[in-house]
């Protein structure tokens, strides 16, 4: 029996916390994947990070903390976009400042929370997540935003992902790479604030481009690694609110927090697919070397 | 001419409003404003008091120090603060700037209370009010030989106005002992305990909600089955520490008709420490005699 407790199904913040993890695993999986290939882990996480002052916003203005991150993460999203710097040095040296200039703001709407409003553990549950403690009434948002990524890929998974692996032969087929990766933004954005909500502003970057960034090590072709980043990403979340649940039992009522398991298993998870990958003969090679012409 | 100033109590709102002190009085800061509150009942003309910690819309606990409070503390002739972690950046400050004229007055010390101490909140016990008033008393004989007897006479009077409040706890405990209550952190834990109540809320949900850390979904559970049964008579909430997950425990509360009783970390304004300790009694006792809410104090 490895659910060693009957109650924790029953469990209304357990009930909570898989239901918006589950979605953040969900989106993280697939967004993640193009992510990667698009070359924009670092903008991802900044995007993350970034997204944290939205989150802290949320409590001064009295929104939804799921609208909050959305916003700081559209408006980052496209700030970045908007300054469309190619030579991959340059953009990271941009994102880096925009990451630098977004966590000021979240550390400026923290102190005010604390400072203005009643407001308790807004830093904790903004940076690190507290999946128990999500209200249920943010469950509802939460599939919205989801089902939107996964439509807007859904729709768009041939251009979107001809775009990320060939360019060039996106643009020769008369595919729009400014409108693929305007819509890829609006997605990722989604899905950061999915993740945000779940495990914290700084932490989503581990369900962002962990599990995909797993996956792609163990895979010969897109799908299937979108495939393995939704089981790593699920297994990592349903397993690190398991463990929290259960550690309730091991530290004598001292639980530890969920976001700590969830980034661990990730973490673990990704070693494993670099020693599997190792062995298999599937190097760490870019990605147009990885997966040339192949099958999108 | 300095003879024609008005009582020089002046509790300002923490921002480094310093008030200009006559020469003649004595300078003192609480660093919480019940503690300003009872340094000037006992100091009476001969004090001029800050209180840095005042506002009951924010949450004590996340207080931060700016360099104009910092100031204010360094200025100040006798200081009076909670200890027990509560307000460990005035600890800071204090250690930072020695003055051997300072008198500093840790109401931890004078309970002789561990440093392990689990309910920093001090100040909702009753006991504690009257040890505070003494050592202030003390400190202000000190440096104010001449007025010893009128220190001593605003103690004495001090202690006798706390006696409704002693008397209200008494007939609650006497009445409903025992009653069942839920809370969402501490901040009146000895107040509840002193008036027989049984508080069913674990103590690590109570903590984690105190310290804005993650609750285990197991108390979480535990606390929402207490209001939906009605396993409890009152449930009583911190207006200052509040967060989505007391927001939802309130929700419920209200959803099961169960009584609210909002509790104040921070003196509110327009009370004294006596009027405010007896109001939240009543609040209680209003609670649990007739099924009436109190969830602000006017």
């Amino acid at each position: 029996m490895l659910l060693g407790n009957s109650s924790f199904f029953s469990s209304e913040p357990v009930q909570t916390a898989l239901i918006v993890g589950t979605c953040a695993a969900l989106v993280s999986a697939v967004i993640g994947v193009f992510t990667i290939l698009r070359g924009n882990a670092f903008a991802g996480h900044a995007l993350a990070d970034v997204s944290s002052a939205g989150g802290a916003a949320s409590f001064l203005l009295g929104i939804n903390p799921l609208l909050g991150f959305l916003g700081m993460a559209w408006i980052a999203a496209f700030g970045m976009e908007f300054l469309g710097v190619r030579k991959v040095r340059e953009r990271d040296l941009a994102t880096g400042i925009v990451l630098g200039a977004g966590l000021g703001l979240s550390a400026l709407f923290l102190y005010l929370d604390v400072t203005t409003t009643s407001t308790t553990g807004a830093a904790v549950s903004v940076m690190f997540g507290s999946m128990f403690a999500i209200p249920q009434s943010l469950i509802g948002p939460a599939l919205v935003a989801s089902a939107g990524v996964l439509l807007l890929v859904g729709l768009l998974y041939r251009p979107m992902m001809l775009t990320a692996v060939e360019p060039d032969l996106a643009a020769a087929r008369g595919i729009s790479l400014r409108w693929i990766g305007l819509l890829q933004l609006l997605a990722l954005g989604l899905a950061v604030a999915v993740c945000a909500l779940a495990i914290g502003a700084v932490l989503a970057t581990a369900l962002l481009i962990g599990p995909a960034g797993a996956a792609i090590r163990l895979s010969r072709r897109p799908a299937q690694a979108i495939c393995w980043a939704i089981a790593i990403g699920l297994t990592a979340v349903w397993g690190g609110i398991w463990m929290a649940y259960e550690s309730y039992y091991w530290f004598s009522g001292n639980a530890w927090p969920v976001s700590f398991f969830v980034v661990t298993l990730v973490f673990l998870f990704y070693l494993a697919a670099v020693l599997v990958a190792k062995v298999a003969g599937l190097s760490a090679r870019p990605k147009s070397v990885i997966w040339p012409h192949c099958e999108v | 001419m300095w003879t024609a100033l008005p009582p020089l109590v002046v509790l300002c709102a923490g921002l480094g409003m310093a008030p200009v002190a006559a020469a003649a009085t004595i300078h003192a800061v609480g660093i919480e404003n019940q503690y300003a509150n009872v340094i000037g009942q006992i100091g009476g003309e001969y004090v001029t008091v800050t209180a840095i910690e005042s506002n009951p819309n924010t949450d004590p606990h996340t207080f931060e120090a700016s360099p104009a409070v910092a100031r204010e503390i360094a200025a100040a002739q006798i200081v009076v603060r909670n200890g027990v972690g509560y307000d460990s950046w005035a600890e800071k400050i204090l250690a930072a700037d020695h003055s051997a004229q300072r008198k500093v007055i840790v109401v931890q010390d004078l309970l002789h209370l561990p440093k392990s101490t689990q309910n920093p909140h001090l100040w909702y016990k009753p006991e504690t009010m009257p040890a505070v008033a003494k050592a202030v008393a003390q400190s202000l004989t000190e440096l104010d030989p001449a007025h010893a007897a009128y220190f001593t006479a605003n103690v004495r009077k001090f202690d006798a106005s706390l006696k409704p409040w002693y008397q209200a706890i008494a007939s609650f405990k006497a009445q409903f002992g025992g009653t069942p209550v839920a809370v969402t952190e501490p901040v009146a834990d000895y107040l509840l305990q002193a008036a027989g109540c049984d508080i069913k809320t674990p103590w690590k949900l109570q903590a984690a909600i105190m310290n804005g850390t993650d609750p285990a979904p197991q108390d979480v559970s535990i606390q929402d089955q207490l209001i939906k049964q009605h396993q409890v008579k009152v449930f009583l909430y911190n207006q200052q520490v509040t967060s989505a997950l007391t927001a939802s425990f309130l929700g419920k509360a209200k959803a099961a008709n169960i009584p609210v009783v909002g509790f104040y970390e921070s003196m509110p304004t327009g009370y004294s420490y006596q009027s405010w300790m007896l109001a939240e009694v009543h609040a209680l006792s209003n609670a649990v005699k007739h099924g009436t809410s109190t969830t602000v104090l006017k």
